[in-house]
């Protein structure tokens, strides 16, 4: 029971504890545990979810036509995702193939969700760490900033509205939007309602280019207050396609941070090299990815991979992004900046749907034919990429389902990152409110989802 | 006046509506002072409140003590979400045990998914999953600005768009939306859409859009105004007058959909005298 090197060995979380509960300004409910030597000197620290949701155990029974909106309810955030995902692993289930309309209102629909999942993290759970680190508890918060920096919070709601008023235009509420169904969607929105949402996304790109030379300048400026962690080592894992990072593609890439590999499977292929590791100590079950361990899963794993060429945007400030702070993003203090460039990359392929032409006519659904049956489905939520696989019985009743979400596949590398950060920042058993922040920084930066990781 | 917001079992759908409000909600919070809210604020305990909303079921024993916490210190509880009212989708199914390590700390989980209002006496119910964003901050306002809230005693159907066909319906389906184009009544093409007995306020946002209403703001004010009403019998009834075909009938046909209309609303909410308290609203 001493050193962190044993801890890692040994994997035994013993001697003395601090708890810091709850971890704040994250999408549901964890703590922190840093453990400590006989010496009171921090030996390791761990990320525990405190909740559970239980959804795998209780859609066995269910028509698997209700699955998938049902399975949105696991989490707010990445709730259209888990939905797609359901509608995906059915549809390949039953070989069923969608309407060319459908899916791309489907596409449509995802870039909408990013983006505004994105932003809500950005003004509610990641601003106050950037914009007032070191300030109080009673203005380190969005309201607290809203007082003294008006126009900045504005500029950066400005751009969230833009994609809150799309979303309502063609999808509905602002979770769990009901148009996504097995087979396709429920309808497709008429022209004259498209060229609206085209004009609000147009009257958003002015914020949303405000909001990614914000974020930078918050960014600069931290970099010179916050003592970045070390570099992340391992491996970062996206959905993608024709070699780039793509939310709807259709193989999973897995890259060593280092340059050194680089392997593209399948998504059976890729649930066959996931392997669960529980832990006694939290709700959540880790998943390590085989010869791909630990892993990063996320927006900065998608910018590291890179945006397809119809993102030309994107690509550019990607690319001076780069340039500036060195390739890979391999470093905490950047993940805001991964979340601001994702919201040009989302706005740009949003753009691109709109102008297309492809979302019209009258073929929203191919209704599915139920039969014995299972299939896997993989895709990237805001937060990272889950992957779904179900089995149904003869009657179209879900057998069986199994779920792997992001917070599972980087609880590892989150783990050892945090450890990191409290060997160089915990100087005994009192940790001070700007300690306790510190680590709560870094858990934030894997933007860490309970709700997805205990379904 | 103090504001807070909690979470209990609860999956950030319903804070990511209110949250999409943008800068109305954060001015009002600028303008008022938050107590605690684990979504926007680093304080780690429940302070006194004016005013909480809070998401989400009780589901393990670190809800029960934050609802039982919240109940203590605050003046007014806003039940949002339909979880948080109802139990929600958490609550349709019992919970299976979970094996955790002796003396971790981890909360225990409870049998079942419990309403907020079994714990915390609730001044404001605000269903939905999630409900529309306005009307979670209509709530709000009208605490913090003690105005009355408004009441929807209106059903889906008042708000939808499309228009009843008249005649039998030939299959049911569970599809939750083929594709009807058009403004055709859902229900007349066999999908089991919930608008006539569901409560009105989401603007008839899913068979808008050709999806059937699933129920998610629970039942309607006719649903709860006796026993002798239930979301079931009066699907039945209405199907049967609208379709011409005999009550019987229809009864058996919609049997098997039964379960699908308690998706949020667990069990047969119409028989618990308490869940008929429900009717205020955002
Ligand atoms: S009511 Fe719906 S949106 Fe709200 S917490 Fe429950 S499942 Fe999520
Ligand atoms: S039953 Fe559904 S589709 Fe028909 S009018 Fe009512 S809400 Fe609209
Ligand atoms: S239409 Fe029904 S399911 Fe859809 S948001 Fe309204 S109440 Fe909920």
């Amino acid at each position: 029971m001493g050193s962190p090197e044993e801890l890692q060995e040994t994997g035994e979380w013993t001697g003395q504890k601090v708890r810091i509960y709850p971890v704040t300004r994250i999408q549901g409910r964890a703590d922190i545990e840093v453990f400590f030597t006989p010496h009171q000197k921090p030996r390791g620290a761990r990320f525990r979810a405190l909740e559970y949701r239980g959804f795998e155990e209780m859609v066995p029974g269910m028509p698997a036509l209700r699955g998938p909106s049902v399975m949105s309810r696991l989490c707010g955030p990445c709730g259209l995702t888990h939905q797609l995902l359901s509608c995906l692993a059915i549809e390949s289930a039953l070989d069923v193939e969608v309407p060319q309309a459908a899916a791309s209102f489907r596409e449509l629909i995802s870039w909408l969700f990013l983006a505004q999942s994105h932003l809500l993290t950005m003004v509610y759970s990641v601003l106050p760490d950037y914009a007032l680190p070191m300030s109080d508890v009673s203005v380190r918060n969005v309201a607290g900033i809203y007082s003294v920096d008006r126009e900045g919070v504005s500029r950066l709601l400005a751009a969230l509205a833009a994609f809150t008023r799309a979303i309502s235009a063609v999808a509905g509420l602002p979770a769990h939007p009901s148009v996504v169904v097995p087979g396709g969607t429920s309808y497709l929105p008429a022209a004259e309602g498209l060229h609206r949402v085209s004009e609000m996304l147009a009257e958003g790109r002015e914020d949303i280019a405000e909001t990614l030379r914000l974020v930078e300048m918050l960014t600069r400026r931290s970099s010179r207050m916050i003592d970045p962690g070390p570099p992340l080592k391992g491996f970062y894992v996206t959905t993608s396609a024709d070699g780039f990072a793509d939310i709807n593609g259709d193989s999973v890439t897995i890259s060593r941070f280092d340059g050194e590999e680089r392997r593209v499977v399948d998504p059976d292929s890729f649930l066959d090299m996931l392997d669960k590791r529980p832990v006694g100590w939290s709700y959540l079950v880790p998943v390590a990815i085989l010869k791909g361990e630990p892993c990063l899963v996320g927006p900065m794993a998608r910018v590291n991979l890179g945006f397809g060429p119809e993102a030309a945007w994107a690509c550019e400030e990607r690319a001076r992004i780069l340039e500036e702070w060195g390739a890979p993003l391999d470093g905490e203090l950047l993940f805001f900046t991964a979340l601001a460039l994702e919201v040009i990359w989302a706005w740009e392929n949003a753009s691109r749907l709109l102008e297309g032409g492809t979302i019209s006519g009258t073929d929203s659904c191919s209704v599915p034919t139920m039969s014995e049956s299972g299939a896997v489905a993989v895709l990237e939520t805001p937060r990272g990429t889950a992957l779904h696989w179900l089995a149904m019985d003869r009657g179209g009743a879900v057998a069986e389902y199994r779920v792997v979400s992001s917070l599972q596949l980087n609880q590892a590398l989150l783990d050892d990152h945090l450890t990191s950060v409290a060997l160089k920042e915990v100087g005994g058993l009192e940790i001070s409110d700007i300690t306790s922040q510190r680590l709560q920084f870094a858990v934030r930066s894997f933007l860490p989802c309970v709700s997805c990781g205990t379904h | 006046m103090y504001v807070a917001t909690a979470a209990l079992c609860a999956c950030g759908g319903c804070h990511c509506s209110l949250m999409t409000v943008g800068e109305p909600f954060i001015a009002l919070l600028a303008d008022n002072s938050i107590s605690y809210s684990s979504h926007f604020v680093d304080r780690r305990t429940i302070a006194p409140s004016d005013v909480v909303l809070v998401t989400g079921g009780i589901r393990n024993a670190e809800e029960l003590e934050i609802a039982s916490e919240i109940g203590r210190t605050s003046r007014k509880v806003i039940a949002v979400g339909s979880c948080a009212v109802y139990g929600g989708i958490p609550g349709a199914g019992d919970i299976p045990p979970v094996e955790v390590e002796d003396g971790s700390g981890l909360p225990a989980l409870l049998p079942r998914l419990e309403p907020l209002d079994t714990a915390v006496p609730v001044e404001l119910y605000v269903p939905g999953c999630p409900p529309p964003p306005n009307l979670i901050f209509e709530a709000l306002k009208s605490v913090v600005e003690g105005y009355s809230s408004i009441r929807f005693d209106s059903t889906v159907c008042s708000d939808c768009p499309r228009r009843v066909q008249r005649g039998p319906v030939r299959r049911w389906t569970l599809h939750p939306g083929t594709g009807v184009h058009g403004a055709d009544c859902l229900l007349s093409g066999g999908m089991m859409c919930l608008g006539p007995v569901t409560r009105g306020g989401c603007r008839a946002s899913c068979p808008a859009r050709g999806a059937v209403c699933a129920g998610c703001r629970g039942p309607s004010d006719a649903v709860l105004s006796s026993q002798l009403h239930s979301m079931y019998a009066d699907m039945v009834k209405y199907v049967g007058l609208t379709c011409g075909t005999r009550e019987d009938k229809v009864a058996r046909e919609m049997a098997a959909l039964l379960r699908w209309m308690y998706l949020f609303t667990r069990r047969d909410p119409v028989t618990r005298a308490r869940i008929r308290e429900k009717v205020v609203d955002g």
